[in-house]
């Protein structure tokens, strides 16, 4: 094996990454507010980059400009779902509310999945865009990667900027560390958990647009995204966006690297691995959660 | 009231008796009825990719089969028009066991046709030797299935793995300059582990170097290492042993990673495969089972059928794999000559069926003899290459948009 090899899959690794660490932020922030485990997360992922695939097939539509469509939509949809189905459990025993919030999302995993299957078809879709390629040495990356790992960074950015400096992400971050008080200091906590539901599911959306551009998605492939997703939580703390960054990082990169120095059909089994060896190694996590 | 409670007691046990003792469905193997056959079709789900139109597909096979009266019946002395029990087993296997077991006992369809996939064939199959009822399944392809001593169960899959690339391989052969090197790139699927393991061997008797041979999981999406260890390899020959839809990054990837081989060969290249990858797909060859324009038995039946429900051939490559399972099943009816399930089972056991890709015959295990033809995209067109004598187009070796 050379270094160009190792760094061609290391790039590789990043991209893929990148996209595990969006689509698992988004499930820690509603995680971290609303405490529920949306295990439809990654279902959102694959009914946006569906529905990003068909509005670029049907009007050849700019990715960036899909995802300024899928966005509100999306942010409506976390919205209702949050209000209508979810928040009514959090009137019902903690036992009941915890078993019910799993129900609804696993019927909602299942649902949508079958609701795209069936409006859209079952089969993979992606967009086909193909930007040309720069070649280092042996190293071959197209600019398509090179531009959804701006867009990755972007959002990382953006994000965490929102988080820090907006009275929403301050909000956020408030409820997650004391829910009572904030509310004390004015924060409108049942209206804050909605919209930080929709705002993780957008996030999704965004997700699947990226994921698309370099990827093939289908109705049904939502529940493994969701499993790394949970896995990258694990790892890299509840509603912290560099730990995700980093976590998100070190999974794509350790499957590709599983694929070049071991088999690739062990790829995938690898979160589940690498999610036992750091709890081992890093009981809390890569970042403590602040208190 | 003790009076009352006996009558109503009576009255009930006798609306329960009446009820257990009348059929829910048709009696099996009546003349007067129509002769039906029991499937399920993965209409959603993961496999419903490759048969989501075949309800209409099936219901146009027995329109077509009807317009004559039906099926012929000797001991009818008459054509007992066929219909079908369809039911969606959303691609889970429980689920299909459980409705074949409902076709058996509550819808008492007279045969089971058309089970596709070796995950849902393999656990129904035995609901056949249990009821026994002859099945001919559709698309199930692993032999170890037929090998279980099961004796209701027959399958038209098409190809069967010792035939898949039978031809591909005969056409190697014949190119010039010939490939030194293969490297096999498989997806960790029972059926396609059985095909790169019969055909790497077969490939080393044939004088072509297995120089590489990789597996990958469904869920697979980043190919780099995949592909870094086959561009380091450099075969001549790059031989992709996997369904569509898992391989659909693997040929993007190739080819932004910018690949070199004479040929790529893909086992399932199919219409979904070519619209998700585009131009990426150029060059590449595959297999396809039958297409329109082959003069065949039933060719013209299989056409109309396709035509009226809209299923194309490179689309849903499984297609004749399925309907050759109606065909198989309609034809050992008529050389049983009744409508009776072990007449038909002894037919399925000794005959030669006809099918629009040449005739069908069964091992003792119920599993058949089917090939398939070896194709080329060509400037987004499908060319059949091979046999030369059925050939669309002349094969291009090698492949320019690989070079």
């Amino acid at each position: 094996m050379t270094i160009d090899t190792f760094v061609q899959v290391c790039i590789g690794g990043l991209l893929i990454g990148g996209l595990y660490a969006l689509v698992a932020f988004g499930l820690s922030l509603i995680y971290g507010v609303v405490r529920v485990l949306n295990f439809a997360h990654g279902t959102l992922l694959a009914v946006s980059g569906t529905a990003a695939s068909i509005m670029f097939a049907a009007w050849q539509l700019h990715p960036a400009l899909i995802a300024v469509v899928l966005v509100p939509v999306v942010f409506a949809f976390g919205y209702g779902f949050y209000s209508i189905l979810l928040q009514p459990l959090a009137r019902r025993s903690p036992f009941e509310a915890t078993v019910g919030t799993v129900l609804v999302t696993v019927g909602a995993l299942l649902i949508l999945s079958d609701l795209t299957a069936k409006f859209a078809g079952a089969t993979q879709r992606n967009i086909p865009l193909r930007f040309h390629t720069i070649e280092v040495g042996n190293i071959v990356f197209s600019t398509t990667q090179l531009y959804i790992l701006l867009g990755i960074a972007a959002l990382s950015i953006a994000m965490h900027l929102m988080l820090k400096r907006t009275w929403f992400g301050r909000a956020i971050r408030a409820v997650t560390q004391d829910s009572i008080g904030a509310q004390l200091c004015g924060v409108r906590s049942e209206r804050l958990k909605a919209m930080t539901f929709a705002f993780g599911s957008s996030a999704a959306a965004v997700a699947g647009v990226l994921y698309v551009m370099s990827f093939p998605v289908d109705p049904y492939m939502g529940f493994g995204l969701t499993v790394k997703a949970f896995t990258i939580i694990v790892v890299g703390g509840i509603g912290n966006l560099p730990g995700a960054l980093i976590a998100g990082t070190l999974l794509g990169v350790a499957e590709g690297l599983t694929g070049l120095f071991w088999k690739p059909e062990w790829a995938s089994a690898i979160s589940v691995i690498l999610l036992l060896l750091i709890l081992v190694a890093f009981p809390a996590g890569f970042a403590k959660r602040r208190r | 009231m003790k009076i009352s409670c006996l009558r109503f007691s009576a009255i009930l046990g006798g609306i329960c008796v009446a009820l257990l003792a009348t059929p829910a469905a048709a009696t099996v193997g009546s003349c007067d009825d129509p002769i039906t056959f029991g499937t399920t079709i993965s209409e959603t789900g993961p496999f419903s990719t490759l048969s989501d139109r075949w309800r209409k597909m099936t219901e146009a096979f027995a329109d077509e089969i009807n317009k004559s009266g039906g099926i012929m019946v000797k001991a009818c002395n008459k054509r007992v028009p066929l219909k079908f029990v369809i039911y969606d087993d959303q691609s889970v296997p429980a689920t299909a066991v459980a409705l074949y077991q409902k076709m058996a006992s509550v819808d008492k369809v007279d045969f089971f046709v058309g089970p596709d996939w070796s995950a849902i064939g393999g656990p129904v199959a035995p609901i056949a030797d249990r009821h026994k009822i002859p099945m001919v399944m559709g698309n199930v392809a692993t032999p170890s299935i037929y090998e279980r001593g099961l004796k209701y169960v027959w399958g038209t899959p098409y190809p069967v793995v010792p035939r898949w690339s039978e031809r591909y391989f005969e056409m190697l052969k014949h190119v010039t300059p010939k490939p030194h090197s293969i490297f096999f790139i498989t997806h960790d699927n029972p059926v396609m582990k059985a095909i790169t393991g019969y055909w790497s061997k077969k490939a080393e008797a044939q004088g072509i170097k297995v120089v590489g041979s990789e597996t990958f999981s469904q869920e697979l999406k980043d190919f780099t290492a995949l592909i870094s260890k086959v561009r380091a390899a450099k075969p001549d020959i790059i031989y992709i042993s996997s369904f569509d839809g898992p391989s659909v990054p693997l040929v993007q990837q190739m080819r932004q990673l910018k690949v070199h081989a004479s040929d790529i060969h893909h086992t399932m290249l199919t219409g979904s495969l070519f619209r998700q990858v585009g131009k990426d797909i150029e060059g590449m060859t595959g297999e396809l089972s039958w297409y329109p324009g082959v003069k065949g038995d039933y060719g013209d039946l299989v056409e109309r059928v396709m035509k009226e429900s809209d299923v194309n051939m490179f689309d849903y490559i499984w297609t004749l794999g399925r309907l050759s399972s109606y065909l198989v099943m309609v034809q050992a009816i008529e050389k049983a000559g009744a409508i009776d399930r072990e007449k038909v089972r002894a037919a399925l056991y000794k005959g030669t069926f006809k099918a629009p890709a040449g005739d069908i015959v069964f091992d003792e295990h119920g599993f058949p003899n089917t090939g398939a033809f070896t194709i080329q995209m060509q400037n987004g067109a499908v060319k059949v290459v091979w046999p030369s004598d059925v050939a669309t187009g002349k094969m291009i070796w090698p492949s320019p948009s690989w070079q």
